[in-house]
């Protein structure tokens, strides 16, 4: 019984991760960069969206709107910062950038709002429901958390696929030479891109904000690692496999939690991230033949 | 500017000797034991990112936590001390030991992928070592940290803090700026820097390229966790929050400012930060506010560092005045283009 409950648990505190993994792995893809600053995007997000729900009104929708425009906003901070420029130049500047970045919006965010955590106001009414008369049970929280993040990857794969926008955004990840001579404009693309990347994260940080009932400054970094571990397991640019290594990390930390002990639970998804890197480095989820490791290698 | 330049180029060895010179006589022109405890601090950190060089400036990875080293290093070093009651050399020369066995499974996993990869692991690790230390409860005493470290004692000599420990740490120092040297100036580090230069033209002249990207994390993570030991020594006190992310991007940023794949860059580097630090210590949390804009002004202007050559790979042609040469150079070829295609 309790096997199953952390199981749950851990499938909507997975596809939390799930949804920043897809964030991550979308910026990856677009611009071809790492970003060290997603962990703060989703922490934008949580904080903008509190700060919404107690001053304004407590609206769970408009409340998703918020935290994708205020991360939003903010990649578009950081892509004039740290990509713009750099798109060409060797990797390592604009991943320093993004470092640089990630010190400076931590660190402001603490002087403005300071470092303790908050109780994250609650948007509708948290309900267990008791499955088949057993002791199971599924929150409001958990039906929310995996229903907003079903509905955004399928919009998102949707835009990928169906819109015009989408259809750049996919040839600028594939090649940035070859789509900027079919007068795609590369840098406004790539600004999308992050946009959209950015965004969601910042709707993640909400979820996860409302998962845990508490919101601060500073889990930021923290969530940042796991979206990156996530987008590792995935094989970096595939979107669907960082989700899946994303719900694989949140089950992993749940059962870590239920077999050791709470205080460890950062640790797994580094631990599999090693074991996974050492033994299949081109991602977990990349089956490809022929040339081996194309998607691991390139980003 | 460009005779001091000639002039250093010319007489190379004065300048060293002279720099050496003044670094010796340092701590004798202040009677303030403070200053020459920030002294000796500058030096350990310098040395620290000098270990740090070897992996970022000389084989083009970016290693973003190489505290987790230190952390490594400094624990070792404190319960090798306090519980075991070891000297200073002998627990020197275990933490070694142990930090490069660390490096050396730490490095596994990226042996095969690109530079990237190794960012994004040691970032992982400098956290988990860093967790493990909070968590740890019986070796490392939790949160509250391992106090009580006693005084360094070499061949009965007491080093106590201050000037004493300052000349340790210097002499710690021109011995990794000595070996460094020598390694660069050797096979192995000729291997290194043709594999940051270009690593497929390197594998096709017969560098085993994963070889000596091992040895050189290895190297970096020996120095940084030795570091660590003098670490617990200068504090005489570790706890885990002294290991945090903040603490590798200060040591990285040390690094980055004076310039990455130069020998001196570092130590310039850790005197720079070092004394804006110190010098800012009245604006306590806009500290790491300045260090973030100090990182992206430098990564925007000289990306190359202060002592960073203006042709170095490093840049990558992306310097401030580069940026706008290479603007009128492009207007150019693209003529030259028209006109041939």
């Amino acid at each position: 019984m309790y096997i199953i409950q952390q199981l749950i648990n851990g499938l909507s505190q997975g596809s939390i991760y799930a949804l920043m993994a897809i964030g991550y792995t979308l910026i990856v893809g677009v611009v071809g960069l790492i970003t060290f600053a997603y962990g703060e995007m989703v922490m934008i997000g949580a904080m903008s969206a509190y700060l919404f729900y107690t001053f304004v009104c407590p609206n769970f929708f408009l409340g998703i709107l918020v935290a994708f425009a205020s991360s939003g906003i903010a990649g578009i901070f950081i892509h004039k910062v740290a990509y713009e420029r750099f798109l060409e130049a060797p990797k390592h500047i604009s991943l320093l950038c993004t470092v640089g970045c990630s010190i400076l919006i931590k660190n402001v965010a603490q002087i403005a709002f300071g470092s303790q955590g908050n109780a994250m106001p609650m948007a509708f009414e948290t309900k267990p429901f008791y499955l088949f008369g057993t002791d199971l049970y599924i929150t409001t929280i958990h039906l929310a958390v995996i229903a907003i993040v079903l509905i955004l990857s399928v919009g998102l794969s949707l835009f990928l696929h169906k819109t015009r926008v989408g259809l750049m955004l996919r040839a600028v990840s594939q090649d940035k030479m070859a789509s900027s001579l079919v007068a795609i404009n590369v840098k406004k693309v790539t600004l999308i891109g992050n946009i959209v990347g950015t965004g969601l994260g910042g709707v993640a940080g909400l979820l996860y904000g409302t998962y845990l009932t508490n919101v601060s400054t500073v889990f930021g970094t923290v969530v940042g690692l796991k979206a990156i571990s996530a987008c590792v397991l995935g094989g970096m640019t595939n979107i669907p496999g960082a989700a899946l290594g994303a719900v694989l990390i949140g089950i992993l930390e749940n059962f870590g939690i239920a077999l050791f002990t709470s205080s460890y639970r950062d640790i797994f998804a580094f631990i599999f991230v090693f074991i996974a890197l050492t033994f299949r480095p081109e991602g977990l989820f990349v089956f490809q033949f022929g040339r081996k490791g194309k998607g691991g290698k390139k980003a | 500017m460009s005779q001091a330049k000639h002039f250093f180029e010319k007489h190379r060895k004065l300048a060293v000797l002279i720099g050496i010179g003044i670094l010796i006589i340092l701590p004798q022109l202040t009677r303030s034991n403070y200053i020459r405890g920030v002294l000796a601090r500058i030096i350990v950190y310098a040395t620290l990112a000098s270990g740090l060089n070897i992996i970022n400036g000389y084989s083009g990875q970016s290693c973003l936590g190489i505290v987790g080293f230190t952390c490594i290093g400094a624990y070792s070093g404190a319960i090798l001390t306090t519980e075991l009651g070891l000297p200073f050399l002998a627990s020197l020369l275990i933490t070694l030991l142990l930090c490069a066995a660390a490096g050396f499974v730490v490095s596994l996993p990226t042996l095969k992928l690109n530079g990237m990869f190794l960012s994004i692991i040691t970032l992982g690790f400098s956290e988990m070592m860093r967790l493990t230390a909070l968590n740890w409860q019986k070796l490392t005493n939790g949160p509250l940290g391992i106090k009580g470290i006693p005084n360094v004692e070499l061949f009965g000599w007491k080093v106590k803090s201050g000037a004493p420990f300052y000349y340790l740490a210097l002499v710690a120092l021109l011995l990794v700026v000595f070996i460094l040297n020598r390694l660069l100036k050797s096979r192995v580090g000729r291997a290194w820097i043709a594999i940051r230069e270009d690593q497929d033209a390197a594998r096709s002249l017969g560098v085993k390229v994963s070889h000596y990207r091992c040895v050189n994390f290895m190297t970096g993570a020996i120095i940084c966790g030795t570091m660590g030991v003098f670490i617990a020594y200068y504090y005489r006190y570790v706890s885990p929050d002294m290991f945090s992310l903040d603490e590798g991007f200060n040591v990285l940023s040390m690094c980055v400012v004076g310039g990455s794949g130069t020998l001196f860059g570092p130590i310039a580097g850790a005197f720079v930060i070092n004394l804006l630090t110190e010098g800012f210590r009245f604006a306590s949390e806009w500290r790491m506010v300045m260090y973030a804009v100090l990182i992206i002004t430098m990564m925007w202007v000289r990306p190359q560092g202060l002592f960073g050559a203006k042709d170095s790979v490093i840049a990558g042609q992306m310097s401030f005045w580069n940026f706008f040469a290479k603007k009128n150079k492009k207007k150019e070829d693209g003529d030259v283009n028209h006109i041939g295609g």
